[in-house]
């Protein structure tokens, strides 16, 4: 879930507002740009192959972020074919989770740490503004419309080692194609779409990824007591 | 040679495909609603997806009979056919995309219910059509038969379909399946049938206002019972304004329908107790069939943590009492009466009900000689409710003249499909506020979130047992209140002949 997460960051932060056709301009203007979000929602849909958290398959999951710390991120999973979902939220430095039908939980120590921090992967240095004008074989696809609004269409890749750089626990068998679609406005990347062996026993896997809400309003409410 | 027999089997087999895919998501239901965005928490919001077929098939069934007076049997028929593919499509790609969510499969279900329900009253005319005088009974009663065949049958095809197509869509397969199956029947009919005597035009039509009413009126009704919020109440906010609204235009339309039936079925009958009883008990009786199709596999699924395929399994005990208690029904009926043979059939059922009322979460390791005491109860509830079908349909015939046999099944069979209606919106809004009462707020404070989603599990586990077990207790109580109503309306000796 972390990993998938993690590589669907990986496509927010690119590309720009240059000539068409220069990719790698495209791809650093939107690296810039996702720097300086403030404030983010993005929902993922794994769309091809199998990914499990703890034993349960991922279905999808939405998030809302608010640099520099805070996230709230509900997980759709599925035991057997039943789904629920997971959410954790992490605000002020601590991090709480909320099965169906219970209240929210405050998890600490390790348990606490491998829950992904949303927030983390957009830092400026260390996440993933840092890592996607990285992208290798980058090309320019296509001027296009999407959701009412100019997009150019870029595709990279990245190596496993690229994205374990981004999150240690990462593993893709091969590289990761990205295909992102940045904003000619203001270079933000409102879409991108993941493929890799990334899935399950290094199995081929993609997910859709749909950015929003660029520095606007979200709701993240800590659940302490 | 005669075609009768072809059109009459190509309408058939168009109903029973239609009939089978009424109670098919039972099984499927979790991965459907899983797969459009439904999660366990809000499984509530996955009733209208048997309900929205249920709504269709009931709006359809008094209205396209007429209609095709007019127009011709096959050529509406095949329509109804079309609705039903397209209901299909629509039903087998949901979740596929954004747009194509709840609302997207609802609308899917809706449309198969209208188009399947409208063949209901179309297989029956045109039975009645193709045949005269005594073996126009036995054609009426095969098309009967194969609509509660094809119902009872669904939750179990769906599952082995869906089991043998994992590779293939895994449950959208079984709804793929039905365009070919609707094309064959469609274009068998269109060809057997382009030599058909039309009959004599008439001046029927589709009465909209009619089925404005009754579909507002149903749907009011199931908005009214649907629990949107199940924490804290039963039914819905608005359940005494749209409730009573509900009851406001059902009540409009069966006011119209009762002066409109008038040259169809004459005074008497409707006025007849015995004709008033058998619905009212078909409503009661439907109402308790459908806590057996819905919630017996979900049990398996939930309860006794069975894969889609072995709940369907569970079930497909009491599926195989349906049809052997339908055979003694006719017979024990022939001797007996139809009253008494309904009574005891609804004897049968309340009191394997009330055997489920005490199951527990190992009743499948519970075994009666080689069999599971599961199975037995099961089958024996399916018993039950074969013996009380073909006395209350008989019961009703013998009150029609020939003419009226096929809209007095339809009649039986409409009653019954509205008590699944009325029931599961009821059943499902109850259930869902006692398993929030029962299970509370837990707190879990196992070390791991495995450890903690595995505790979860069986606490989910036991308060769906608990809510299921006053669900079995509700349908022993309705069976009981069918066994008074047919003790009081139907006639106590053996009936026969017609009015």
């Amino acid at each position: 879930m972390t990993r998938i997460l993690a590589l669907a960051m990986l496509a927010l932060v690119a590309c720009g507002n240059p000539p068409p056709g220069d990719a790698g301009k495209i791809l650093r203007d939107g690296a810039t740009a996702m720097a300086g979000v403030r404030t983010v929602s993005a929902t993922l849909k794994l769309t091809k192959g199998v990914v499990s958290i703890k034993g349960f398959t991922l279905v999808s999951a939405r998030t809302a972020v608010r640099m520099p710390t805070d996230s709230d991120t509900v997980y759709t999973v599925k035991q057997q074919d039943v789904s629920f979902a997971l959410e954790i939220v992490i605000a002020g430095g601590h991090v709480y989770e909320h099965i169906p039908f219970t209240p929210f939980r405050e998890v600490t120590g390790a348990e606490a740490k491998a829950f992904p921090d949303m927030a983390k992967l957009f830092d400026a240095t260390t996440g993933l503004p840092a890592i996607i004008p990285a992208g290798t074989a980058t090309k320019y696809v296509a001027s296009e419309q999407l959701d009412g609004k100019q997009v150019d269409h870029v595709s990279t890749q990245y190596t496993p080692e690229q994205v374990r750089g981004l999150l240690a626990y990462l593993s893709s068998s091969g590289p990761v194609t990205a295909n992102l679609w940045v904003r000619s406005s203001d270079q933000f990347i409102p879409k991108a779409v993941l493929a890799g062996a990334f899935g399950d026993g290094g199995k081929d896997a993609a997910v859709e990824v749909d950015i929003t809400n660029f520095n606007g309003t979200v709701s993240i409410t800590s659940p302490a007591p | 040679m005669s075609r009768r027999p072809l059109l009459l089997g190509l309408a058939g087999a168009g109903l029973f495909v239609a009939a089978l895919d009424a109670y098919v998501v039972v099984t499927l239901l979790p991965a459907m609603s899983g797969d459009v965005g439904i999660t366990i928490e809000n499984f509530e919001q996955a009733t209208p997806i048997v309900t929205g077929f249920l709504a269709g098939y009931v709006v359809a069934m008094p209205l396209l009979g007429a209609y095709s007076d007019a127009r011709g049997r096959i050529p509406v028929y095949v329509v109804c056919l079309a609705a039903f593919a397209l209901g299909s499509v629509v039903t087998a790609t949901s979740g596929l995309w954004s747009f194509a969510q709840l609302p997207w499969l609802v609308a899917g279900r809706f449309l198969q219910g209208l188009g399947g329900g409208g063949l209901v009253p179309l297989s029956l005319a045109l039975a009645a059509d193709l045949y005269r005088d005594r073996s126009r009974a036995v054609a009426l009663g095969s098309v009967a038969g194969l609509q509660e065949a094809g119902s009872v049958l669904g939750p179990i095809y769906g599952a082995t379909v869906t089991a043998a197509a994992a590779g293939l869509g895994g449950w959208r397969f079984v709804f793929w399946l039905n365009i070919p199956l609707s094309l064959l029947c469609g274009a068998g009919l269109l060809a057997a049938g382009r030599r058909q005597d039309a009959g004599a035009p008439t001046t029927s039509a589709i009465d909209w206002l009619s089925a404005l009413l009754l579909g507002l009126g149903l749907g009011a009704l199931v908005f009214a019972l649907y629990p949107d919020d199940p924490e804290h109440r039963a039914v819905n906010a608005l359940f005494v304004p749209i409730g009573a609204f509900a009851v406001v235009l059902l009540g409009a339309y069966t006011w119209r329908q009762v002066r409109r039936l008038e040259p169809l079925i004459p005074r008497v009958l409707l006025r007849s107790p015995a004709f008033l009883g058998a619905t009212a008990a078909n409503v009661l009786i439907g109402a308790a069939l459908i806590v057996t199709l819905v919630d017996v596999p979900i049990v398996g699924r939930l309860v006794f943590n069975l894969e889609a395929l072995d709940s369907g399994l569970l079930l497909t005990q009491f599926l195989i009492g349906v049809p052997v208690g339908a055979v003694a029904g006719g017979l024990i009926a022939s001797r007996i009466g139809n009253r008494i043979t309904a009574i005891a059939g609804m004897a049968v059922s309340a009191a394997a009900f009330l055997q489920m009322s005490s199951w527990t979460a190992n009743e499948l390791d519970l075994h009666a000689g080689p069999l599971r005491q599961a199975d037995l109860g099961l089958a024996v509830c399916g018993l039950g409710f074969g013996l009380v079908i073909a006395p209350l349909t008989a019961g009703v015939l013998a009150l029609t003249c020939g003419q009226s046999h096929g809209l007095a099944t339809g009649l039986v069979v409409l009653a019954r499909t509205m008590g699944m209606l009325v029931g599961l919106s009821t059943l499902t809004a109850f259930g869902l506020y006692r398993f929030h009462q029962i299970l509370g707020t837990p707190v879990l404070n196992d070390t791991d979130l495995r450890e903690r989603v595995k505790h979860l599990e069986r606490l989910v586990a036991a308060a769906f047992l608990q809510e299921y077990r006053e669900i079995f207790i509700i349908a022993a109580a309705l069976c009981a209140a069918a066994l008074l109503v047919i003790a009081l309306s139907l006639r106590p000796a053996r009936t026969s002949g017609g009015t």
